[in-house]
């Protein structure tokens, strides 16, 4: 905990004025702060060289309406320095007298330009105004949208589930008729945008190539981008409201339905941050099947982005994308033996698995990796060399180290550019610790340099699954914590106290004690990232993901200028994006 | 249905049907659905089109990137509040005849997010002929409505009126 105390330490020998608290939970180290002293202490944390907070990996805000502290608003911001592979977490409430519109917070848009897309978020989703951000608009809810979703005093919405079948039922009057108008309304140009002198086209939200509902809008001198915004949010679901209204075990779920390419990957990054607020240890075993799991779940993330990437990128590969579809269905087996689903599983629960793996599964997997890595060298050998490939991605999009870093940027584009940030090295979780493997990395920073990044990637996930199937332990497959995880069904015969527990959990759920975390686990296309307040109930008081796809897409339009039209189709895939992730 | 006078199909002979029929035939045999993929839907709508479920099989393997060479809309996943005026529109773009299939829980009655942002059923929106539950289905639930989708072409009385 050296590194921690020397960050409050710097910070008060600074500004002894500015720091109202210091306290580490979980392991964690917050800093709660002055609002006045906000923009001087984040340019300090990013610049003196023995803090050198250099990567703002969240920013988010709490409504603490009703855990009764006043000032009802806060923001807090998570901080991660990459040579110090030290975190932080900033905590400023924004005193508010309740007769202006919203509270008013400093921007920190200038010190780390990824603040831009997610003060938009919070301002649109908590409001509160972020003075000095260059454009404040709502970033995922319709322009015209009355209220903000997240304040504790708005309601969860959704209509009232009817249980009958019946057709006579009014709710069902409206089947097969148009009764919402849905109107589209006239959006407002992003700023520096000159429709006189360029053209401004639109891309999406219905495009083959932008993976989901995007719409980018992109400026044009004849056929060289401008610029290029994006406008997210046609797939914003919800998920931190409706976390909010669940118990921590219910959301798992919606983890998979998230990034839906990446399901265990996300299953694991939740559960380990509940693990984490409860203090929960997990058995051996379980961690290296969650190990196993979530690098084939990364295989298949990885086969689906490079479908379709070739796909768009160059048309004729069109036998890639059936091939690469093919061996993602062998994945997608094992996990329907492991779990039953094929996309969106569920596969963890806090304290381990759900289930025991079956006694096929490390036979299956063997069988995959064989076939995987023959068939790979085939998918290698037809893109890699490929002049088409080559001269579609070398040079396109180059982002500096630097700047990728003042973007948030994180996954297999950051590692694209020199910077060998991976969580499963940086802090092992899971045991991965215990595995040997290598971090790809280049230096060239362009679409073709992604490319190889993530093949590489591949060829690790296959050696670590390898590891981990050989070596596999044996013991239990979940905590013996009865807090936690329903008791075995055989003791519910013999033991009263068993029964106790299975009520309990059932009927209550666990309760983590009152605090906050932030957890974060190296997913396929960056670090995804939960954080957790709980207020000593069942349900969590403020969960807030990070999604790496959001964060990651904001370099978009950094990337796109001066190349043409044609490049954006193959900067769209070399990031990798799904949008499930990117709107929440 | 299309039978030679002497009984055997594919014969050269007399062919007695109507109109309806033979074009009903024509269509549910070649459907063309839209690339228009929402949310985790999407992923077994491509299942379905990748070798193993082969969507060939059934006529529908032609998923076009433009509205306006499309007869089958598949909504595959949630359709947000903001996303609710383009699949409007999107649904408006296509030429008559069309047809709308609901993939997963989510488009059928906003499956687990019932909450502000969904809208709680496609069929607010646009006319929806099969349903799809499932969340989400597998490629053969997808495959299992288009059959059920050709079914009902086959059905459709008059030529002419909007479907």
């Amino acid at each position: 905990m050296n590194g921690s105390d020397t960050t409050a330490d710097v910070l008060k020998a600074r500004f002894p004025l500015a720091v109202e608290g210091v306290s580490t939970f979980r392991s964690d180290l917050v800093i709660t702060l002055k609002r006045e002293f906000l923009r001087d202490v984040a340019r300090m944390l990013r610049d003196d060289p023995r803090l050198r907070y250099n990567l703002l990996l969240d920013l988010t805000a709490v409504d603490r309406l009703k855990l009764g502290i006043t000032p009802r608003f806060a923001t807090v911001y998570q901080l991660y320095s990459i040579p110090r592979n030290q975190a932080v977490r900033l905590i400023v409430p924004l005193p508010w007298d309740g007769e202006t519109e919203m509270p008013v917070c400093p921007s920190v848009t200038d010190i780390w330009p990824t603040a831009d897309w997610l003060e938009r978020e919070v301002y649109d989703l908590i409001g509160i105004h972020f003075e000095g951000h260059p454009w404040l608009r709502r970033i995922l809810m319709p322009e015209n949208w009355v209220g903000h979703p997240l304040r504790k005093d708005y309601p969860l919405g959704g209509e009232p589930v009817n249980f009958s079948g019946d057709r006579d039922n009014p709710r069902f009057a409206h089947l097969g008729q148009q009764i919402m108008e849905g109107l589209s309304f006239p959006s407002e140009l992003p700023p520096g945008v000159d429709p006189e002198n360029h053209m401004v086209i639109n891309l999406g939200p219905q495009h083959p190539a932008t993976h989901g509902v995007l719409r980018v809008v992109a400026e044009l001198a004849g056929e060289q981008i401008v610029s290029a915004h994006c406008d997210v949010g046609y797939l914003h679901s919800g998920f931190e409201k409706t976390g909010e209204s669940k118990r921590y075990e219910k959301f798992i779920p919606y983890t998979d339905r998230m990034d839906y390419l990446s399901g265990m990957n996300n299953n694991l990054a939740y559960v380990l941050t509940v693990e984490k607020l409860l203090g929960v240890e997990v058995p051996l075993r379980a961690q290296y099947v969650r190990v196993i799991l979530a690098e084939l779940q990364r295989l298949g993330s990885h086969l689906f982005w490079l479908a379709t990437h070739a796909h768009d990128v160059s048309g004729t590969i069109h036998s890639l994308l059936m091939y690469c579809l093919r061996d993602r269905e062998m994945i997608l087996d094992i996990f329907e033996m492991f779990c039953g689903g094929r996309v969106t599983v569920t596969g963890m629960c806090v304290g381990g698995l759900r289930q025991d793996i079956p006694p096929a599964f490390p036979e299956a997997v063997k069988v995959f990796l064989r076939e995987f890595r023959k068939r790979f060298k085939e998918y290698d050998a037809m893109l890699t060399r490929n002049p088409i490939w080559v001269a579609r991605s070398q040079g396109i999009g180059y982002l500096a180290p630097e700047e990728a870093i003042a973007l948030g940027i994180t996954g297999p584009m950051l590692r694209a550019a020199g910077i060998p940030l991976d969580l499963r090295k940086v802090q092992p979780y899971s045991s991965y610790d215990h595995f040997e493997f290598e971090v790809p990395t280049a230096t060239e920073s362009d679409c073709y340099a992604r490319y190889l990044v993530r093949m590489r990637e591949m060829e690790q996930s296959a050696r670590i699954i390898e590891q981990a199937i050989n070596r596999l332990p044996g013991g239990p497959f979940r905590t013996a914590d009865r807090k936690v995880v329903l008791p075995p069904r055989p003791e519910l015969d013999t033991s009263m106290e068993a029964v106790i527990h299975h009520f309990k959990l059932v009927t209550e759920g666990y309760k983590p004690p009152p605090g906050d975390v932030y957890g974060m686990a190296e997913n396929p296309k960056g670090i995804l990232g939960f954080y957790l307040v709980s207020d000593g109930s069942a349900i969590p008081y403020r969960l807030h993901i990070r999604g790496p796809s959001f964060v990651n897409l904001q370099a978009l339009d950094t990337m796109a200028r001066g190349h043409l039209l044609s490049d954006l189709i193959t900067l769209i895939g070399s990031v990798d994006i799904v949008l499930g992730e990117v709107d929440r | 249905m299309l039978q030679g006078q002497d009984g055997r199909s594919g014969s050269l002979g007399i062919l007695l049907t109507t109109l309806e029929q033979v074009v009903n035939w024509g269509r549910k045999y070649s459907l063309w659905p839209m690339t228009f993929g929402l949310a985790c839907c999407a992923m077994e709508m491509i299942a379905a089109g990748a070798p193993r479920f082969d969507i060939a099989r059934f006529g529908a393997e032609v998923f076009r990137g433009s509205p306006r060479q499309c007869d089958l809309m598949i909504v595959s996943g949630r359709v947000s509040n903001k996303m609710a005026p383009v699949v409007k529109r999107l649904y408006e773009q296509m030429p008559y005849p069309k047809w709308v299939i609901a993939m997963g829980d989510c488009s059928s009655v906003g499956g687990p997010f019932n909450n502000y942002a969904i809208v709680q059923g496609v069929d607010k929106l646009i006319p929806v002929d099969v349903y799809v539950p499932g969340c989400p289905p597998r490629p053969e639930a997808l495959l299992d409505a288009i059959v059920k989708l050709q079914e009902k072409i086959q059905r459709h009385e008059k030529l002419g009126d909007r479907l």
